[in-house]
């Protein structure tokens, strides 16, 4: 090495050596991404798309000026791979390291922030080089609540998901504590997958799949079988399930606003059909799924013919009714209440809606309100014997309620008194 | 005298062990105390309450003597020598009364102001109010939290100034006032942030999430209604001042980026059985999106804003605080600056069709078009139009298609629907223009969207008038694609569909016009023979504006309408009359 290049700054001689020596790894081989490991991975695998992952990196522009940096703000970077998240030379980038290498990337504007640049510190047609060391990834939580992690084996193709209501072509193999319970080719209705003993959570991960995608679910119990487990397949209650699922092709089901109101109403009446069956069956989540079509096809629906008007108020009526029941069955005890609401809003005096409200509150100890809900049944329908003996259900919670506080607060004051005296 | 009585009874409490203090005691060196500073002795009191012997009478029944203290200081003006000596006492009584009782004592007095005198006392007893916290051991951090919140809700009444005269004249005091609170806080952040540097576990989470939600409430007032852009001859803008150090507050505690993502969830049904954390969200909305404009668009703290995120996801991120502003009640001036910083960060046609999977690219627009069609405010209008034609412009072809598709069906107003027509139009154009130009404009797709657009509401009945914005789009269209469309490239496929053109569009026009027209004259011809006959026409309804009412429309007026109805009549007849020439001509062409 020369003495010129040994003052030259790092970051130029770096730069200088990814536009010789770099790897060009794009799909196209245009050069937009060139790479040079500086240090390998000390693991085989590269994180897949969809993965939450973890870096930390230094970034400067092309005349060696430092425009950003995770380790100024002492904390790892996050993202999800391959989902447009990040600029497209990263997408490209991190998805061929390795967990524990370090790598420069150096990315041509139309792979990072091309014209547009980005205020205030990346001018427009600016070339960017980046320093990058993956520290970790794991596979994408799909519903930030633990219940589904995602692995995409293969990318699917195209852009859109299935909506719930579309038609899809799936391959499918279910394995729980490492062996194979299922395996087939089945299409359905997405929301409706209980038909072919296929849990909830397959319809919800299908929702965010592409056109030939492959990919590893793994399923936490409520999103799998749930409490009743699968006899059929020999599945214990709550087990855990992992699933290899193939979408290998879908029709989406209509947006709400392409369809006109006749259609949404005969929707409607196939839809109310299909959410009863699950109910009996006790598969509340799908039930949900079912009258919630019907509330959004309906209760923005404006511009209805007398006729049509009275159809759709009737529609909605037994959706909320039956939606309130659900939510009690789910214990989504405010949702229950807002269902209700609802409901009463297009019948005040309607006796279903005023007594699984009042169950809703009692659940929620609003003993008061569940009260009066209760009362208000009676005076529609003075025959009814389950609101009475809830009224005295009420009545008994209340004071107990009240004795209980009366305790609590009686030691409270006590012990305040006896802290403060220290 | 005022002062011989608070003498009388200083004299009783001293020879008094303090467990023997009683009730009637406190009253009365409260009213003493409180007579002396009414009658004007704050300097007599200031020696009762410098002397050592009393300490341990004013360490108890001192905090007692706040309100009138406080009461006493806004009165005086300030180069009185009572307000001077009132000040004295007040900072002697926080060295020695009891930490609790002086606080709730404090505490009280911000409660119970209103109106004018809400930022003096606030501003007047930040300082002790502060010392005093720091002297609480137990629930410090619950305290600070209770103090920040109760000032809190005491300013949110209050006005926000918003031009440049309302913010230099500052009349209740806020600005100074939002400024003195936020460094009245800075010393409990820097004690969460020691307290983080030491140890990853933060002890003092409590006191960490109390300031948050201070933050949080000050994103939301006055924040969100304040004016932030660079005024010139303001060199220090309080709000700007303000904002940016909030922002170096959640930066400081680590909170900054963690916010401004924690509001993006997947838009899928999500399982929520935390009800709560469910209406706290729906509560933050607003002041999520605060921080966002405040990040993007006036640049606080951008410096600390990772640089690798892809603009259309900063763009996904930013729709959901678009729309929450959208649809919030309080009409806020950030949401269009923050919806065009956004977009103006992405190159045209670079938006790819799947975001139109989210929700609330959909629903953005056509909220967008309410503001079009129903804001009164003019320049408002205007400006959504262009956030919306931006918006438009930054999708690839197939989203273009698919939000005309929406817009057409969704806006009902004539004036945007003949918008929508006229941008697929150029987009006709520039797929017409390109070879193998884009499959969404020409071809079987471009086919099912002209069936959206080439066809009259309600058929021949459709009101002409009310429509003409949309039907001259229309058939400007239909016209630009007869003559730069020809009939054996037909790339578009206009001439495969002409019969059911005709059939669905240009001849109900042509019975609707002449429907129209006939009318129309036939009404001119009733006017002119009814004014003939009597001046006073008989008013068939009549228009109160403001409880006002209107004057009725002499014939001339109701003349001059019909008439202008008629030349628009003609003006599509005319459009109608080149359409059908050019049919005419190509099809005898072939």
């Amino acid at each position: 090495m020369t003495t010129d290049e040994a003052t030259k700054p790092e970051g130029e001689v770096q730069a200088a050596a990814l536009a010789e020596r770099g790897e060009d790894i794009t799909p196209a081989q245009d050069r937009g991404v060139l790479k040079i490991i500086k240090r390998p991975g000390h693991e085989d695998e590269c994180p897949m798309i969809g993965d939450k992952v973890y870096v930390h990196y230094k970034g400067k522009l092309a005349n060696g000026k430092k425009f950003d940096s995770s380790r100024d703000r002492n904390e790892p970077f996050i993202f999800s791979l391959g989902k447009g998240q990040v600029i497209k030379a990263w997408d490209i980038g991190v998805a061929t390291m390795k967990k524990g290498e370090i790598c420069y990337l150096l990315c041509k504007p139309e792979y990072a922030y091309g014209s547009a640049g980005s205020a205030p510190k990346i001018p427009s047609n600016a070339t960017l080089f980046f320093e990058v060391e993956l520290l970790d990834f794991k596979g994408e939580d799909l519903f930030e609540d633990g219940g589904i992690i995602r692995r995409i084996k293969r990318k699917g193709e195209g852009y859109s998901n299935p909506n719930e209501g579309a038609t899809v072509e799936i391959h499918l193999e279910g394995f729980c504590g490492g062996t194979r319970f299922d395996c087939k080719d089945v299409k359905f209705v997405v929301g409706e997958g209980e038909d072919h003993d296929i849990p909830i959570g397959i319809d919800k991960a299908l929702e965010k799949m592409q056109r030939g995608e492959h990919c590893i679910l793994y399923l936490g119990p409520r999103y799998g079988f749930g409490e009743a487990g699968k006899p059929k397949y020999g599945i214990a209650a709550n087990a855990e399930l992992v699933y290899e699922v193939t979408l290998k092709s879908f029709e989406k089901a209509k947006e709400s606003w392409e369809m006109d109101t006749k259609e949404k109403l005969e929707q409607a009446a196939i839809v109310k059909e299909k959410g009863t069956t699950y109910f009996k069956e006790g598969k509340y989540l799908q039930a949900v799924i079912q009258y919630g079509k019907i509330v959004s096809w309906l209760e923005m629906e404006y511009g209805l013919s007398e006729k049509e008007s009275k159809a759709s108020n009737s529609f909605l009526l037994a959706a909320f009714l039956n939606l309130a029941m659900c939510y009690l069955k789910l214990r989504e005890y405010t949702k229950a209440v807002e269902c209700c609401d609802k409901a009463l809003g297009l019948d005040q005096d309607n006796e279903k809606g005023l007594y699984r409200r009042g169950e809703a509150r009692l659940l929620m100890n609003e003993f008061e309100l569940a009260k009066g809900d209760f009362q208000k049944v009676l005076e529609v329908n003075p025959q009814n014997k389950a609101a009475k003996s809830q009224i005295s259900v009420c009545q008994k919670k209340t004071k107990e309620h009240n004795e209980r506080d009366r305790r609590i607060y009686a030691n409270m004051f006590k012990k305040f008194a006896e802290r403060d005296a220290k | 005298m005022a002062v011989d009585e608070l003498q009388a009874i200083i004299q009783r409490c001293q020879i008094l062990e303090e467990a023997d203090f009683r009730g009637e005691d406190f009253n009365l060196f409260q009213v003493a105390g409180q007579k002396c500073l009414e009658d004007g002795y704050a300097a007599q009191l200031l020696e009762v309450v410098q002397n050592e012997k009393n300490k341990v009478i004013i360490k108890n029944m001192g905090w007692n003597l706040i309100c009138p203290l406080v009461r006493c200081i806004l009165m005086y003006k300030q180069e009185d020598d009572n307000r001077e000596h009132c000040l004295k006492i007040l900072d002697l009584l926080v060295q020695l009364c009891n930490a609790k009782e002086l606080f709730l004592g404090l505490l009280e007095q911000i409660e119970q102001t209103s109106g004018e005198q809400v930022c003096k006392t606030v501003m007047l007893l930040l300082q002790p109010l502060q010392t005093v916290l720091f002297k609480l051991q137990n629930k410090k951090a619950y305290s600070v939290g209770l103090s920040l919140a109760m000032i809190m809700s005491q300013l949110t009444p209050l006005p926000v100034p918003y031009t440049k005269q309302q913010i230099q004249e500052d009349k209740l005091g806020l600005c100074q006032c939002c400024n003195a609170v936020v460094d009245f806080a800075k010393p409990f952040v820097n004690e969460v942030v020691k307290n983080m540097e030491k140890s990853s576990e933060c002890n003092d989470k409590e006191l960490k999430e109390e300031l948050l939600k201070f933050c949080m409430k000050s994103l939301k007032y006055p924040l969100l209604t304040a004016q932030l852009d660079q005024l010139e001859s303001i060199e220090e803008h309080p709000f700007r001042r303000f904002a940016a150090e909030i922002i170096d507050i959640l930066w400081n505690m680590r909170e900054l980026i963690p916010l401004m993502f924690s509001h993006h969830k997947d838009r899928s049904q999500s399982w929520e059985n935390e009800e709560f954390a469910d209406i706290e969200r729906k509560n933050s909305a607003d002041s999520l999106a605060c921080l966002s404009y405040l990040m993007f668009v006036q640049q606080f703290g951008i410096d600390c804003f990772p640089v690798v995120f892809s603009p259309s996801y900063l763009l996904q991120c930013n729709m959901v605080h678009i729309e929450v502003l959208l649809k919030s009640s309080i009409f806020s001036p950030l949401l269009q600056d923050l919806f065009e910083s956004a977009l103006l960060r992405m190159e045209d046609n670079s938006l790819l069709h799947q975001y139109l999977e989210f929700s609330d690219f959909l629903t953005v627009p056509q909220n967008l078009v309410k503001v079009m069609t129903l804001c009164p405010i003019e320049h408002l209008r205007k400006k959504s139009l262009n956030i919306l034609q931006l918006f438009i412009n930054k999708f690839d072809a197939e989203g273009k298609y698919t939000l005309f598709r929406c817009l057409l069906k969704t806006s009902n107003h004539a004036g945007v629907e003949g918008y929508i027509i006229k941008n697929i139009k150029d987009q006709i154009h520039l797929a017409l223009m390109k070879v193998g130009g884009s499959s969404w404009f020409t071809g079987h797709h471009l086919i099912s969207l002209l069936d959206l657009v080439l066809l009259l509401p309600d058929g021949a009945e459709t009101d002409l008038l009310q429509n003409s914005d949309r039907i001259m789009a229309s058939l400007n269209l239909l016209r630009y694609l007869m003559i730069k469309d020809s009939e054996y490239d037909n790339q578009t496929g206009v001439w495969t569909m002409l019969a059911k053109i005709e059939q669905s569009f240009l001849k109900p026009l042509h019975v609707g016009l002449n429907m129209s027209k006939a009318h129309y004259e036939a009404e001119i011809k009733n006017k002119k023979e009814n004014r003939r006959d009597s001046n006073n026409s008989n008013t068939v309804c009549s228009v109160t504006v403001s409880g006002e009412k209107m004057p009725a429309m002499t014939t001339e007026m109701q003349l001059q309408v019909l008439r202008s109805a008629l030349f628009t009549f003609d003006l599509i007849e005319s459009v109608l009359a080149r359409v059908e020439e050019l049919i005419e001509v190509k099809i005898k062409a072939v």
